[in-house]
């Protein structure tokens, strides 16, 4: 897993005189801030008005496969962060078309793809990914992201030059873009969670969609986008007598290809269905003893430690944990918003963030999660609360039916969890034509925080509507999928690949330079997914019936785990920041001259917060999200806006050495 | 608010719970909308003041400040909907009131 980075200007022919090279020195910049990501070698390419850096965590072909790396004569150049997992099935074929390979890393297989198949070489990758590839004769840029939007990419295009990388940080870093606020973008977080590609909180800085690519051409200086992957639910009518037997050769095959790799794998463990089956199958694709890694939690209603214990002894695994506090959580949080570069409603990332961190220091750099599953095969209660709010309103008068609305949620208060004001909060959230149906409890709860919002920013964003905005962005077969599969299709897009993959995913294990891979996220898991039956994914209430099914006969988990209900991943949100004595950020950034000075939130709206949290009393959703959001805010605007600071430390930059383009 | 308990519960009329609960409505939930104007009529649910979890924070208030102890099933939309349903509410299950002042504040609350 890497970094990657690049300049290109655009080609302005007969006043070519007004167009300055790229600087060495601003690859090196770039470069130095991806460094995390790449701990294990760097280097760079430049040519007059395109320049290309990467950042190297070596995982296959440690000796050969520095970059940037070229073709035979060097026209056809790569800078590469991901895993086509199918590397070694393509080059194979292409080996046959006649080209030639120096070297024995997937880095390489792109290249030669790229020569023979041009930028129709997507559709037959299997990976996560994101690229570049500066082709020389035809002075283009090929940008690409991997389908569901594992590994970022992001770019800023102005007056037709381009700057990309890996993360927003290094474009800034590059002297060539300057850090600023996207109102509408941090709407987006405070509705859905997270941007939504390809809009960033960041003005001027945009992410590649998943699943699409874009060609920037140097003569015109225009980018050009095209998708070459949609998600698609083709769903059947009946589950197929060979499902249970598909699914399992499917997940064995797909954690097989994620074993690839010349470095030990390990895994992580929730104690939950998802990442005991991919450890689980790993163990056993594994002669060596696999390494697992866990968080528990000092809040034992957060916590699944007996869960976790009960899958490493049966896997036999050697087993770390990483037990989280409040404190630890204040500890980290500003690296952890400096890392995610953007707001966050959650302080969910921080545990992953240790727990990367905990992998590293035992020498792991690749892991296998669980993530993906609950989005292909219906984990999360909001599935099951989609279900019963359609359920309920096709007969209005039923006295019994609303009582479903009692088997949601179990993890929180029982006593919050009933009677009308539980279910008129869903059954009075919006009507099931309404192509956002699903989600609406969740976006209205989230768009509470807007209530914090200061006049300034209300008049910014006058006029947006982020619902309305996503209504219009959704696929034209959308209203043709059933209503769960549109749910299915919403959570992918609007939190799974925008705020878990990135947030919770990317940022914080490349933070230690631990690469995360993904067994469900395989695009034949999820393509299987898309066609099966609802009913053999949510049975009644049941979440992952199919995969419940096949674990039982699989054998690989063990039987109380085969069963065990959902149990959402949360970490403390409220008690980090206002147990004992507050961690100073919190006052300094919380203090109302301070909010007023950037201007976003309303100081005195916030000063009520701040009073109940401190009391003890902000214990519901509404409150925990506004303060960990209010907080993560101004933590991104103070290092990203105020500090930014165009120039990295001397210190990163000595480390970076140049590797010729082509060998 | 620190007030003697016997005095609270004791004397408190219908008018004064309403006062006391809308304060404690605006305080706990209206905070961040200092414009918002509500109604002592006004579905709190709906208008997006209170959800579900914030209910509970409201029970709690309810027993520490009148010591009125809302049962499970008395956790409706008829008698905690509105501001003016919760002292109903409050007034007909305060110490030293049984079902006949209920109705008579229900009667006054109309009036």
């Amino acid at each position: 897993m890497c970094g990657i980075a690049g300049i290109a200007r655009r080609n302005r022919g007969s006043d070519a005189h007004l167009t300055r090279a790229v600087s060495v020195d601003a690859l090196h910049r770039m470069a130095g801030a991806l460094r995390h990501r790449g701990p294990d070698g760097s280097g760079h390419y430049v040519d007059g008005r395109v320049g290309l850096a990467h950042v190297r965590l070596s995982i296959i072909d440690v000796a050969g496969g520095a970059q940037p790396l070229g073709n035979e004569d060097g026209s056809v150049l790569i800078v590469y962060n991901g895993e086509v997992y199918n590397y070694l099935e393509l080059r194979e074929q292409l080996a046959r078309a006649g080209h030639r390979f120096r070297t024995r890393c997937d880095t390489e297989v792109l290249v030669h793809a790229y020569e023979q198949w041009g930028t129709a070489m997507l559709s037959r990758l299997n990976g996560q990914f994101a690229f570049a590839i500066y082709d020389r004769n035809t002075d283009t840029i090929f940008l690409a992201r991997d389908r569901f939007g594992v590994r970022p990419l992001f770019y800023s295009l102005s007056g037709g030059d381009l700057v990309f990388a890996s993360e927003a940080k290094a474009l800034f870093a590059s002297g060539e873009v300057a850090p600023e606020l996207d109102p509408v973008g941090l709407d987006q977080v405070f509705t859905f969670w997270a941007a939504r590609p390809p809009r960033t909180v960041f003005r001027g800085v945009s992410q590649l969609e998943p699943g699409t690519c874009a060609v920037w051409t140097g003569g015109d200086g225009l980018l050009r986008h095209a998708r070459y992957y949609e998600l698609e639910y083709p769903e059947a009518r009946e589950e197929s007598a060979d499902a249970l037997r598909d699914l399992g050769d499917l997940l064995d095959s797909s954690v097989a290809l994620r074993l690839r790799s010349d470095v030990p794998v390990g895994g992580y463990l929730s104690g939950g269905l998802d990442s005991s089956i991919t450890c689980g199958l790993a163990a056993k694709g594994s002669p060596f003893s696999l390494r697992t890694f866990s968080v528990t939690f000092d809040d034992p209603r957060l916590d699944e430690s007996e869960f976790q214990r009960l899958v490493a002894n049966q896997l036999r695994s050697r087993h770390q944990i990483q037990s989280i506090g409040p404190a630890d959580v204040a500890a980290v949080f500003p690296d952890v918003v400096r890392h995610t570069e953007t707001p966050l409603l959650r302080t969910a990332p921080a545990p992953m963030y240790l727990l990367a961190r905990l992998a590293r220091e035992h020498d792991i750099k690749v892991v296998l999660t669980g993530e993906g599953s609950d989005e292909l095969f219906l984990g999360y209660d909001l599935f099951k609360e989609t279900a019963v709010r359609l359920f309920c309103l096709r007969q209005p008068a039923s006295p019994a039916r609303p009582r479903l609305f009692e088997r949601l949620y179990p993890y929180l208060d029982p006593r919050g969890r009933r009677g009308d004001f539980w279910r008129h909060a869903f059954l009075d959230a919006g009507a099931p034509d309404d192509p956002l149906f699903s989600h609406l409890p969740r976006f209205l709860l989230t768009s509470r925080i807007k209530d914090f919002y200061s006049a300034d920013l209300r008049s910014a964003l006058a006029g947006r509507d982020a619902l309305e905005d996503l209504r219009e962005a959704l696929p034209r077969e959308f209203m043709r999928w059933s209503p769960l599969n549109r749910a299915a299709y919403l959570e992918m897009v609007t939190l799974l690949s925008p705020y878990l993959l990135s947030s919770q995913g990317d940022r914080m294990s490349l933070a230690h330079g631990v690469e995360a891979r993904y067994p469900f996220l395989d695009t034949r898991v999820f393509e299987f997914a898309a066609r099966l039956p609802t009913g053999s994914k949510l049975r009644g209430l049941k979440e992952k019936a199919i995969l419940r099914r096949w674990a039982r006969v699989a054998g690989v988990v063990p039987p109380a785990v085969q069963q065990r209900t959902k149990q959402p991943y949360r970490a403390p949100d409220v008690p980090p920041f206002f147990t004992g004595s507050s961690p100073d950020y919190v006052q300094e950034l919380l203090d109302e001259s301070h909010l007023a000075r950037t201007g976003l939130f309303e100081p005195a709206a916030v000063a009520g917060l701040v009073r109940r949290c401190r009391a003890g009393t902000a214990m519901g959703f509404r409150e925990s999200q506004a303060l960990v959001g209010i907080l993560s805010t101004e933590l991104w605007y103070k290092q990203f806006i105020n500090d930014a600071r165009p120039l990295a430390r001397p210190a990163e930059l000595s480390r970076l050495h140049q590797v010729p383009a082509a060998l | 608010m620190i007030r003697k308990e016997e005095e609270t519960h004791q004397t408190m009329d219908e008018a004064a719970i309403l006062a006391r609960t809308r304060a404690y409505v605006h305080d706990t939930f209206l905070y961040m909308r200092p414009g918002f104007s509500l109604g002592d009529q006004d579905r709190l649910l709906q208008r997006g003041v209170i959800d579900s979890m914030g209910v509970m924070e409201l029970i709690a208030f309810l027993r520490s400040e009148f010591g009125v102890v809302v049962a499970d099933d008395d956790i409706t939309e008829s008698n905690l909907g509105t501001l003016a349903d919760i002292a109903r509410y409050v007034r007909a299950h305060s110490n030293g009131n049984g079902r006949k002042a209920a109705e008579n504040g229900a009667a006054g609350a109309a009036a």
